[in-house]
């Protein structure tokens, strides 16, 4: 006697009928948890750099450009993982559900976040403004010291000490 | 006396009856040689002994024991910390869990080693890798260009820490690229065809040698797309790895996060929480599940069951899309850091990864009784690519591979990782060690994950899902393994001051392959690809293969799926 156990599927695969989807006419399956392209609020972005940091990519990095800081994210290199989005202390980062970003525009994959520098007496441009606001609102420190480049701050700070310390004025 | 005194200390390190006896065995052949006894992480025995001793002690540890096999070994330039190159040779002993590991120093200005090739098989293509990419010399056997390309300059070692990155760019420019230069197209894109088809697989090749139908011998040339991502590591933050580490397989590559992860908590005793615990082994159960789908769909394509590849896979959609549910991505899943997982599961995904484990349950049994009861599929699955158990042993092969060949080893009961004790699941063993046998073990092992999930979501404990924080503390060792679809993974972890200062991950496949050739020994050349395709390695199939009929003299390169028909005039 022949066996014929494996005819058996044709039933299942009439019952079971088409299981493609007509993409890209039809919404693709994703869930709510997909992780996407990322997002980031220029408005909240205090320019610290943390994502820049932890991308493991880095796909995210920093360029300063004249006087200004830009934070740059070239999609060509995320790995979608959303380690940035965790990090983000002022949680500026939101995780998309974007996927389709084929381009045949290189400069669409590239988003650039611009932050101005805070300009130090010496005239060198050291950190984003916004970081050094926050920065002296959280930590109410002199502001006229943190407006100083690191440079300057530590010559300041040195003749602010030998003057109290030692009465030199330099 | 002293005598007396050593035993103590070695009771006092081992874990169990057997490290104990096989360390007081060593102590009497080595004597004062064997320094620096010491508990590494939680399953590990350190010891150091000379290079001489090497060969001596590599038999007395392997050889005559019968639950010992070979796991891994790690090179490692530590000249800057301890002025000397070292060694370390980690050997599992299955019936207790325990990795007993060799520390060999080699000086500096001498890195030479005797070989143990005769001793441990399985260390063939560790010892050739460590010259390759350290530049250590083993006495007595040779070495030929393994991983890095026959066109890299002599005296070149590119894992050494004084070689850095840049450097090797200044040194070292594929012929490609020299040649586009010569005809001064560097702007064009370069498209490399073969060895391997660009479409689908990943690149690998074989050279089949046969006798009218009968493969006779082969030989396997790989590490074509070698990624030097060890180096790269080194140049990473912890928490930056596993996801470089997920990128090692492109099918189960949580398996590689989670064992980095397992390793740098083993060096640094972190205390990773229960919950994160049991999400790691849930995820890493619905990969096996995923991974074990797809390659039973490829073998029964290679079978040449077609209708049974569609349906399989049309099953294992189900298993991506909860995948996705539970971590956020199809694959690369991305949840693993040192310390614990970034994803929390709620109610509401356990019951929906609940219902589809149901449905794929019912599915997936049915599909594999109507498989199996195709007559070809069965009939050229037994009897074909014999692995006996004694080459088995001696080549210390992992996973599916071994448990084909009547060797009971699974990492998962042997040295428990994850949440793993907290479940009870079967081992599926048999023994006969052809191509039917393997593919049962696999069969079985998919309803057996289906259980453990279930089981862990059951259970799943309250409470956080990673360690707060925890400090780094450099030059520290840990071991992690993880039982991978593919068989043993294992990585070790030397801790340095930001990021590992060395990263050593094995995949199963490593482990396998030179079982590859043993298998194909008189196989029918229509049989040769669902033989290579039965240790599961991590390319799906060989797209193409070349053929050398050793009657004719005739060399000619096929498409597998040519190959696989039988019968058919070649």
């Amino acid at each position: 006697m022949i066996r014929v156990k494996f005819v058996k599927i044709v039933g299942t695969s009439l019952k079971k009928g088409t299981v493609t989807i007509k993409y890209p006419y039809e919404k693709p399956l994703i869930t709510s948890e997909f992780r996407g392209k990322i997002e980031v609020d220029p408005a909240k972005c205090t320019g610290c750099g943390a994502c820049t940091r932890i991308c493991p990519p880095k796909a995210l990095y920093l360029v300063k450009e004249g006087d200004n800081l830009v934070i740059r994210y070239f999609i060509g290199r995320c790995i979608f993982c959303a380690m940035c989005a965790d990090i983000c202390p002022q949680k500026a980062i939101s995780v998309s559900h974007e996927f389709e970003l084929a381009t045949d525009d290189i400069a669409s994959l590239y988003e650039d976040i611009e932050h101005d520098l805070v300009k130090c007496a010496c005239g060198k441009a050291f950190a984003p403004k916004k970081l050094v606001n926050e920065v002296i609102e959280k930590t109410k420190l002199p502001p006229h010291l943190l407006t100083l480049c690191p440079e300057c701050r530590r010559v300041e700070t040195v003749k602010r000490l030998s003057f109290r310390l030692l009465g030199v004025k330099w | 006396m002293e005598r007396l005194e050593l035993s103590k200390v070695l009771e006092s390190i081992a874990r169990g009856k057997r490290s104990r006896d096989i360390l007081l065995k060593m102590s009497k052949v080595l004597g004062r040689k064997m320094r620096n006894v010491k508990k590494v992480g939680s399953t590990s025995i350190f010891v150091e002994i000379d290079r001489d001793t090497l060969p001596k002690v590599a038999l007395l540890v392997l050889y005559n024991e019968p639950d010992v096999y070979f796991r891994t070994m790690v090179a490692s330039d530590e000249r800057r910390v301890e002025g000397v190159y070292k060694l370390y040779y980690v050997f599992g002993i299955d019936s207790e869990g325990t990795n007993i590991v060799l520390e060999v120093a080699l000086p500096q200005d001498e890195p030479v080693a005797p070989t143990i090739v005769d001793i441990v098989k399985a260390i063939d293509w560790y010892e050739m890798e460590a010259h390759d990419l350290m530049g250590i010399v083993f006495r007595d056997r040779d070495l030929p260009r393994f991983v890095l390309p026959d066109d890299w300059p002599q005296d070149l070692y590119p894992l050494r820490k004084d070689v850095s990155i840049d450097s090797i760019r200044k040194n070292y420019s594929p012929k490609a690229i020299e040649h586009a230069r010569a005809i001064e197209a560097e702007q064009i894109v370069k498209i490399p065809i073969g060895p391997y088809h660009p479409a689908l697989h990943e690149p690998e090749y074989f050279e089949l040698y046969v006798r009218g139908e009968k493969v006779i011998d082969s030989r396997y040339v790989g590490f074509l797309v070698h990624r030097g991502i060890e180096k790269l590591a080194e140049n990473m933050k912890y928490n930056q790895v596993p996801f470089l580490a997920e990128r090692i397989c492109g099918i189960c590559g949580f398996v590689h996060s989670t064992s980095y992860c397992q390793a740098v908590e083993d060096a640094l005793s972190i205390d990773v929480p229960e919950r994160a615990h049991f999400i790691r082994s849930i995820v890493l159960e619905i990969e096996r599940i995923h991974s074990h789908l797809l390659w039973i769909g490829v073998a029964l394509h290679l079978l040449g069951y077609d209708t049974g590849f569609m349906h399989i896979w049309r099953v294992r959609e189900k298993i991506m899309i909860i995948a996705e549910l539970l971590t956020g991505s199809r694959k690369t899943y991305g949840i693993n850091i040192v310390g614990g997982v970034r994803k929390d599961i709620n109610k509401d995904k356990i019951e929906k990864v609940v219902k589809t484990l149901n449905e794929v349950e019912q599915e997936y049994q049915h599909l594999i009784e109507t498989a199996m009861g195709v007559p070809q599929v069965k009939k050229r699955l037994s009897g074909t690519g014999i692995l006996p158990r004694a080459e088995a042993r001696a080549l210390s092969v992992v996973g599916p591979v071994a448990r084909g060949s009547g060797l009971a080893r699974d990492v998962r009961k042997d040295y428990p990782y994850a949440a793993y004790h907290f479940v009870s699941f079967k081992v599926p063993v048999y023994s006969e060690g052809d191509n039917l046998a393997r593919t049962l073990v696999r069969v079985e092992e998919v309803m057996e994950s289906i259980n453990i999930v279930k089981q862990l979501l059951d259970t799943l404990p309250q409470g956080p899902i990673s360690v707060d924080r925890w400090d780094v503390e450099p030059f520290k060792r840990g071991i992690g393994a993880v039982e991978a679809p593919r068989g043993e993974v294992i990585h070790m972890v030397i801790t340095g001051r930001y990021g590992p200062y060395r990263w050593r991950a094995r995949a199963p496949t490593y482990q396998n392959l030179p079982a590859v050739p043993i298998m194909l020994r008189g196989v029918d050349l229509a049989d040769a690809a669902i033989t290579i395709a039965s240790i599961d390695p991590c390319f799906s199939c060989t797209d193409r293969a070349i053929v050398l009929d050793l009657a004719k003299g005739s060399i000619r390169t096929i498409p597998i799926s040519y190959i696989t028909q039988k019968g058919l005039p070649r």
